[in-house]
């Protein structure tokens, strides 16, 4: 339902007539498909987020303001997105008025010397590492990729991504947050509130971060993020990625003290113990297992074609029949991808060195069809800027992660029991099955995708297992959510714990609206004390409730 | 194909928004990150390609019907196949060029139509041009040379003006000078004076299919009789058209820009380039000549999935994704010219920001097309270069307005004007 003229007056008096719409079609431009990214919900055939109010598209903080402070007189909720990358950023329910931040996108200031950049929210990770590395700065770049805002995965996410080991979560990166609060009043959090520079979300006095963000962020549910500082890294390449090639297999040439590797292990056991000893040596700058996302019989046909602009995935079958292209994909079966940075040659022959001096100790190589100049400049490339992050979506358009293996390396990689195998071959050997009846891509089981250190330092690793469906194909989205059934069946019957792919069914329901309380209520007991703390802080901060369900509460 | 054939496209996106940037790896700015100019100017998701699949979805699933914002967004787009581009970083089996301009189509079959459209077009119907003026001047501005008239002469190869260059009185000197560089580099060459006609692409990318087709297969027809071989043309919109329209509908000749002939020339010694021409340029790479300008590749087939659900096309389907677009041969030309210093705008070659002036945004949003040239212009000016040069009559014009708007210290030049100096 479309607002009343005279609400809607009031909203374009605040933005102006060009920058709000109710009109049905652009509305339907706002909604998103719950077939498609990472929603871990569903997948849903045909269901689509409910259909916003109005769009806005404020360009200033006092705008944002006096919409949030409409939206409680007139008792409308209010659901802010910036990059509109996954269904989080989608209404749950009607009379909600959606704010596309795209007009705020400016990074209002880059501190080369206390290295933090100050960004609204509509400043992407690609833009933000452009200007950074102009600085010999370098800033994180989130799972989702270079396409998704830089502030979104910092205040309403946790942020994670394949250089977290190096440069940490963007929720650990936060330095200064101001937040328009549901009652429409400015916070700034950490010294920038104390007018101070943006060099700490954490005081003067007691740390407000926490709060705002809450346990995992708030997912566009609580207030509007309007700005923020976020911490920058050192970069030790040139100015501008010299990138090279035809689109869409870019590649980067770089100085030798920046490489990148594929590494393989002989066990599974190896590949854990590599990643011990990498956070332990303090090496590396990017660690993900990336390209397994493609599927474990299928990488080394794709890591071949996205390298090579004169292929297209019509060449996959016959790549896969190519003995050579076996043998490259079998050598890759327990890898993970790894950039190392020296910030002098002494450092980066070190780094090198004990990397090599690892993979003695671990059973592990570099894999060589990876070091072949196109596959490696290109790899490096991926790997640096995450510019291809949607290739999630290459086959059909439509992927979600399960499992979600996460914890210690030794959670996915080793047995439960003795004589049984590791979890991470259990699931492959479920998904492979699942994979027979035809409703998912047959990649080989292993699609298992993640970092190596999800939080700075490392010390973390999880895994989600991507499966690849047809977002058009009934069937094969449905046999998707059957699929996703049986996997969180069997994770529980195993005792490993619900995976990713139902992780926010606590907020979105099948027909794409608000959980019902109770289910709701069942699925986010496990967070305990926290998300009734949440239910103080929301109380507290959101009397009309202008937010929605994806911030955890429990009554 | 209709628009129902691209619902499975619709349900595919998956709302990325690679479509908004030029592709992420080659970004270099903040300034000019910005790859879409319809949802650069106007901002609503609606203006990029992922909104207008979920736009047409609405249509169609009419979940919505044609209102004046839906109007809006069908033809406030400049067709300029950023969108393709960035979107085909990731993915095999979208194609949202082809399914916007399919949108168009539709609209102007069910009568939403814009009236500085129609104007446009009704004129295009009686004068065979996009430019408003009478078909009986069309060969006016290749009087004084003496030229082959085809039919009534023979010649190896026809020069195609296209309407711009043949009206546009600040630009027909361009024309005048593509053709006698030619001539005198020994190229037998003809033009068709008053007898050519609008190849139509433009109409084309409007949304105007059906003139569009009749235009195409007058040309042809009046080709083929002519015994018609090879054509060049210097305008980009008639080189794609003539590239990649016309061989859909039978045409079967050898098309070059004046840009690929001019350099083979001058690699085969036939044109000399040796005066020094002290000048630092930037080059603006015309959609229609780069990401738009790949060779046509013809194919019939169907989608099929393989291992379960890869969605794939049997035959092996062309891709076109910028990769094969004329890049090289205005940079060889310009980088041969003595005294000529070729510097880069950040957004190039297949990533190359849209000069505002297609799809039919220059008669019906002015301004949204003056905001796209101004951008380029400031890009242009970025780069420390004096002149802004280019290979297509409907970029120059739009530049050219755009500095006079901006009042700002560019020359707008063709390429052919350099190579004259040159000579």
């Amino acid at each position: 339902m479309t607002l009343k003229k005279e609400i809607y007056q009031e909203f374009e008096d605040i933005v102006g007539k060009n920058n709000i719409s109710d009109d049905l079609a652009l509305l339907d431009s706002y909604r998103y498909c719950l077939a498609h990214t990472a929603i871990h919900l569903g997948p849903y055939y045909r269901v689509y987020t409910p259909r916003g109010a109005a769009v806005l598209l404020p360009g200033s903080v006092e705008e944002v303001q006096a919409i949030v402070r409409l939206c409680n007189k007139h008792k409308l909720r209010v659901k802010p997105s910036s990059t509109f990358w996954s269904a989080w950023g989608y209404p749950l329910e009607d009379n909600t008025v959606q704010l596309d931040m795209r007009r705020m996108d400016r990074i209002l200031e880059i501190d080369e010397k206390n290295m933090y950049a100050v960004v609204e929210p509509h400043v992407i990770g690609a833009i933000l590492q452009a200007e950074a590395m102009k600085l010999g700065l370098n800033t994180h770049i989130h799972g989702p990729g270079s396409s998704c805002s830089c502030l979104a995965s910092a205040t309403a996410l946790a942020g994670f991504g394949p250089d977290s080991m190096y440069m940490g979560q963007h929720s650990e990166n936060l330095l200064g947050v101001e937040w328009v609060m549901p009652d429409g009043e400015i916070l700034r959090v950490g010294a920038a509130g104390s007018g101070l520079d943006w060099y700490t979300c954490d005081g003067p006095g007691p740390s407000l971060k926490g709060l705002v963000r809450g346990g995992q962020g708030t997912f566009g549910g609580l207030g509007v993020f309007t700005k923020c500082a976020l911490k920058l890294y050192p970069w030790p390449g040139p100015a501008n990625l010299p990138v090279e090639g035809k689109p869409p297999a870019y590649k980067v040439k770089l100085p030798d003290n920046i490489r990148g590797y594929t590494l393989a292990f002989s066990t599974w056991k190896g590949w854990a113990d590599c990643c011990y000893m990498i956070w332990e040596a303090g090496i590396g700058y990017v660690a993900h297992r990336q390209y397994s996302m493609f599927g474990r019989d299928l990488k080394g046909a794709m890591v071949r074609i996205l390298s090579d602009h004169t292929k297209t995935l019509s060449d996959i079958e016959e790549m896969l029949k190519d003995p050579e292209i076996q043998k490259f994909t079998k050598e890759m079966q327990r890898d993970f991808q790894i950039v190392i940075a020296g910030m002098t040659p002494r450092d980066i022959e070190w780094q090198d060195k004990v990397l090599d001096k690892i993979l003695e100790e671990t059973g592990g190589w570099k894999v060589k069809g990876m070091l072949e100049p196109d596959l490696y400049n290109w790899s490096l490339l991926y790997m640096l800027r995450l510019g291809h992050k949607n290739l999630n979506l290459v086959y059909a358009g439509g992927y979600d992660g399960c499992f979600g293996i996460g914890g210690t390396p030794d959670f996915g990689t080793s047995a439960p029991s003795e004589g049984e195998p590791e979890r991470v071959e259990q699931a492959t050997e479920f998904k492979k099955e699942w994979e027979k009846k035809g409703n998912i891509v047959a990649a080989g089981g292993d699609g298992m995708m993640g970092g190596i250190g999800g939080f700075g330092g490392g010390g973390h690793a999880m895994w989600e297992n991507f499966t690849h469906f047809d977002p058009h194909d009934k069937e094969s989205t449905e046999g998707t959510l059957e699929f996703f059934g049986a996997t969180s069946e069997f994770g529980k019957q195993k005792g490993w714990g619900p995976g990713m792919e139902k992780m926010n069914d606590y907020a979105r329901w099948t027909d794409g609206r608000t959980t019902p309380k109770e289910i709701r209520e069942k699925l986010l007991s496990g967070g305990g004390e926290a998300f009734r703390y949440q239910r103080k802080f929301k109380e507290a901060f959101d009397p009309n409730a202008l937010g929605d369900g994806y911030y955890r509460t429990l009554d | 194909m209709a628009l129902e054939d691209y619902k499975p496209d619709m349900e595919r996106c998956s709302q990325c928004s690679y479509c908004k940037w030029i592709p992420l790896d080659q970004v270099k700015s903040w300034r000019f990150a910005k790859g879409c100019p319809s949802i650069a100017y106007n901002n609503f998701l609606s203006y990029s390609a992922r909104g207008r699949f979920a736009v047409a979805l609405s249509l169609l699933n009419k979940q919505s019907t044609y209102t004046d914002r839906v109007v809006d967004v069908i033809y406030k787009c400049t067709t300029c196949g950023s969108c393709d581009v960035s979107d085909k970083i990731c993915r095999y089996n979208l194609e949202p060029l082809e399914m916007i301009q399919e949108l168009k189509i539709r609209a102007v079959e069910d009568g939403q139509v814009l009236p500085q459209h129609t104007a446009v077009i009704e004129h295009l119907k009686k004068e065979n041009n996009m430019m408003m003026a009478p078909a009986a001047e069309r060969g006016d501005w290749a009087k004084g040379i003496d030229v082959k008239i085809v039919p009534a002469e023979k010649a190896e190869v026809l020069f195609h003006a296209g309407c711009s260059y043949s009206y546009d009185k600040d630009l027909q000197e361009t024309a005048r000078t593509a053709l006698t560089i030619l001539q005198k580099a020994g190229v037998d060459i003809g033009i068709m004076g008053k007898e050519e006609s609008c190849c139509g692409g433009r109409a084309y990318d409007t949304g105007y299919k059906e003139e569009f087709t009749q235009l195409a297969e007058k040309n042809i027809k009046a080709w083929n009789d002519a015994g018609v071989k090879t054509i060049v043309t210097p305008c980009a919109d008639g080189y794609h058209t003539l590239m990649r329209l016309y061989p859909k509908l039978g045409a079967n000749f050898e098309v070059y820009h004046t840009v690929q002939y001019f350099d083979r020339l001058i690699k085969e010694g036939k044109i000399k380039l040796t005066k020094t021409v002290p000048m630092r340029v930037t080059y603006h790479d015309p959609c229609h000549l780069g990401r738009r300008g790949e060779p046509y590749v013809p194919w019939e087939g169907k989608e099929k999935k393989v291992k379960g659900q890869i969605v794939i096309y049997e035959p092996r389907k062309p891709r076109y994704n910028g990769a094969w677009g004329v890049y090289e041969p205005p940079r060889d030309i310009l980088n041969s010219i003595p005294g000529v210093e070729l510097v880069e705008m950040e957004r190039i070659k297949e990533y190359a920001w849209c000069c505002g002036a297609g799809g039919g945004t220059r008669e019906a949003y002015p301004e949204f097309s003056n905001w796209t040239a101004t951008e380029r212009i400031e890009e242009a000016k970025a780069t420390g270069a004096e002149a802004l040069v280019t290979a297509c009559p409907w970029c120059e014009r739009n530049f050219i307005d755009a500095v006079n708007s901006l009042g700002a210290d560019m020359k707008v030049l063709d390429i052919t004007d350099l190579v004259k100096q040159a000579i």
